[in-house]
């Protein structure tokens, strides 16, 4: 092992070839560079794992919330001598309402969009806090490739923790609202489709995250941004359906967590945008804030 | 080879750099000199592609530092110690850096070795010393095994031992025929170390030579003289492009007049001149000559008078 007083005066040992390899830069190669600095990181290991767990604790107490006001229902009924039939107790959520039984693997999602949002977020605006941002562009002087590699690995991340989060969520749900009657398992209408499109929506979160944070430079800024426009519009919104006149009404399901929410519901219901407009429309926001990202990242110095 | 054609870089209304042009030539080390704030490292971010110039061109081995396929076994350089994830350990910041150009794990053990770094690799680079962050920054750069290698102030803030070890890594570099481009603001550092010097002030390049030339070019002949009549020999001395500054008693210092002229005339007129040496220009002088119009912050402390500055314990008196 070399100590400092040896390289001291003998600054590198004699070598032959170089090893440095000449294959040069290659998108597979920026790709494995951005997963090895994700993961080296302590703090986003602990982070991506206190993730699953949370999505999953939230979905579950979520679930339990639901089955305690279901159970007081029936046992309500039951005082006054009524029988509650799971078809009887479906009507107290009807459709649109977002309470759907399909959607209970979505129960934690709000608590996904929020961490793996902010987690992409700091994916790129600590880079800049610590300076990390000169070696990466360093390295990949195009710097367009090291963005997508970003954005292509906090989307897998993201769908794939969403996804497995909304499968475990569901494994608890089943059971509990199979004992009070209802008719509900994975092949239940809507249920695949939502376990599979809450990883699409907070995977689009993550690359808005992302692009804010390049935008901004700056992790509270971004997470400020990215907090207020995922939850506190969607509050604004819901109070903005109060303003007399009919066009106020129509304007909330058109905010991005609206209509990223729509996309994990089926079925059309009158008077609010289909599904798949809502996934549209969702997608349009993420390239809104994507593109000029990239834009901004390859012309600013850094 | 690195080479700018008229590079400008404005930042507002200020211009760090105005319409420079350079080449640093392959296979020597070449010194980057000037005051702080003269442009220096605007310079060289621009020509490793970080900084956009606002116009004019710079490229390395004839290309744009961004449109080579493989950046870093072209140029490595050393910006600011700090580009790094103050989280990560000096190792997985290398080996980051080394998978987007397919660089094999062995060659990041290597520049760990070359480097000093094996104790701390797997520390936290957050928690490392400057000189340690300039070594891991030096390993960074050499991680391609480049042809030229920028070092952008690499003594900066290390102590006497990182200085010696930076210098002999420069010296062993270019033994290996690399292209250096080394900035400093210190000139002991580049008479040391660079064979070819260009020197920038205020975003223009004053003076773009071989060590030697810029020495010699550049200071007219000063001589040192003491003697026991200074008021009379400065007034016999002074005038006619002659010009005498005394600084201590019994000391002069003449500048526009060789040291056989002013025995001549301290002989005619029966002054006793009890010392008479001249000074050999070294790079310092030729660096405040050339720089004495450029340097952006001028220090208001040398003609103060010596009362002005307070006895080290006198603060603390006064706060009893």
């Amino acid at each position: 092992m070399t100590t400092m007083t040896e390289t001291q005066t003998s600054p590198l040992p004699p070598r032959a070839r170089s090893t440095a390899g000449t294959r040069g830069v290659t998108f597979v190669g920026v790709l494995r560079s951005e997963w090895i600095k994700l993961w080296s990181l302590m703090s986003t290991r602990i982070l991506l794992l206190l993730t699953l767990v949370a999505i999953v604790g939230v979905g579950a107490l979520a679930v339990l919330i639901r089955y305690s006001f279901l159970e007081q229902m029936v046992n309500t009924a039951k005082e006054q001598g009524q029988t509650m039939t799971p078809e009887m107790l479906e009507q107290s959520f009807p459709p649109g309402s977002g309470f759907e039984l399909y959607n209970l693997p979505n129960a934690g999602l709000q608590i996904g969009i929020l961490v793996l949002g902010s987690l992409a977020v700091l994916f790129i605006s600590s880079e800049y806090a610590t300076g990390m941002i000169r070696s990466t562009m360093n390295a990949v002087p195009r710097r367009t490739p090291a963005f997508v590699a970003k954005a292509i690995i906090l989307a897998v991340i993201s769908y794939v923790i969403t996804t497995v989060a909304a499968a475990a969520t569901f494994l608890i749900a089943m059971p509990v609202f199979q004992g009070l009657g209802f008719d509900l398992d994975w092949s239940t209408d809507g249920v695949m489709y939502s376990i599979f499109t809450g990883g699409l929506y907070v995977a689009g979160v993550a690359l808005i995250g992302l692009s804010l944070g390049t935008l901004l430079r700056n992790s509270a800024g971004g997470i400020t941004v990215l907090v207020g426009m995922f939850f506190v519009l969607s509050i604004a919104a819901s109070f903005m359906t109060f303003i007399p006149g009919d066009f106020w009404k129509y304007v909330p399901q058109y905010i991005p967590s609206e209509a990223g929410g729509r996309f994990l519901s089926i079925g059309h219901t009158d008077g609010i945008i289909d599904p798949w407009h809502g996934g549209l429309i969702f997608l349009g926001y993420v390239l809104l804030f994507l593109i000029p990202a990239m834009i901004v990242l390859k012309k600013r110095d850094v | 080879m690195i080479e700018a054609k008229g590079l400008t870089k404005v930042y507002g209304s200020k211009t760090a750099v105005d319409g420079v042009s350079f080449t640093v030539r392959a296979g020597q080390v070449t010194g980057f000199l000037g005051p702080n704030g003269a442009g220096k490292s605007t310079t060289m971010r621009m020509i490793m592609g970080l900084d956009r110039p606002t116009s004019g061109t710079v490229t390395v081995n004839g290309l744009p530092y961004a449109a080579h396929k493989a950046p870093l076994h072209e140029v490595g350089a050393l910006l600011d110690a700090k580009a790094v994830h103050t989280s990560r350990s000096a190792y997985n910041h290398l080996r980051a850096m080394a998978a987007t150009h397919n660089i094999p794990t062995a060659r990041v053990h290597e520049v760990i070795e070359m480097t000093g770094l094996d104790a701390v690799a797997k520390k936290k680079a957050g928690g490392f010393s400057l000189g340690m962050g300039q070594r891991l920054g030096i390993a960074a750069a050499l991680l391609g095994d480049p042809q030229t290698l920028i070092l952008d102030e690499p003594v900066n803030g290390l102590d006497p031992e990182g200085v010696l070890w930076v210098r002999n890594l420069v010296r062993y570099l270019s033994n290996q025929g690399k292209t250096v481009f080394l900035s400093s603001h210190l000139m002991s550092e580049m008479a040391q170390t660079a064979d070819h010097l260009i020197v920038i002030g205020r975003g223009r390049i004053i003076a773009d030579a071989t060590m030697q030339e810029v020495i010699a070019g550049t200071r007219q002949v000063r001589t040192l003289v003491r003697t026991s009549a200074a008021t009379q020999l400065s007034g016999l001395l002074a005038g006619n492009g002659v010009t005498v500054d005394q600084n201590e008693p019994e000391t002069l210092e003449v500048t526009g007049m060789d040291s056989r002229q002013i025995a001549q005339v301290a002989l005619d007129n029966s002054v006793l001149v009890y010392e008479l040496t001249p000074q050999l220009s070294s790079l310092e002088d030729a660096y405040f000559d050339l720089t004495k119009d450029e340097v952006e912050y001028h220090s208001h402390l040398t003609g103060g008078p010596a009362g002005a500055f307070a006895p080290a314990g006198a603060p603390a008196a006064a706060g009893k």
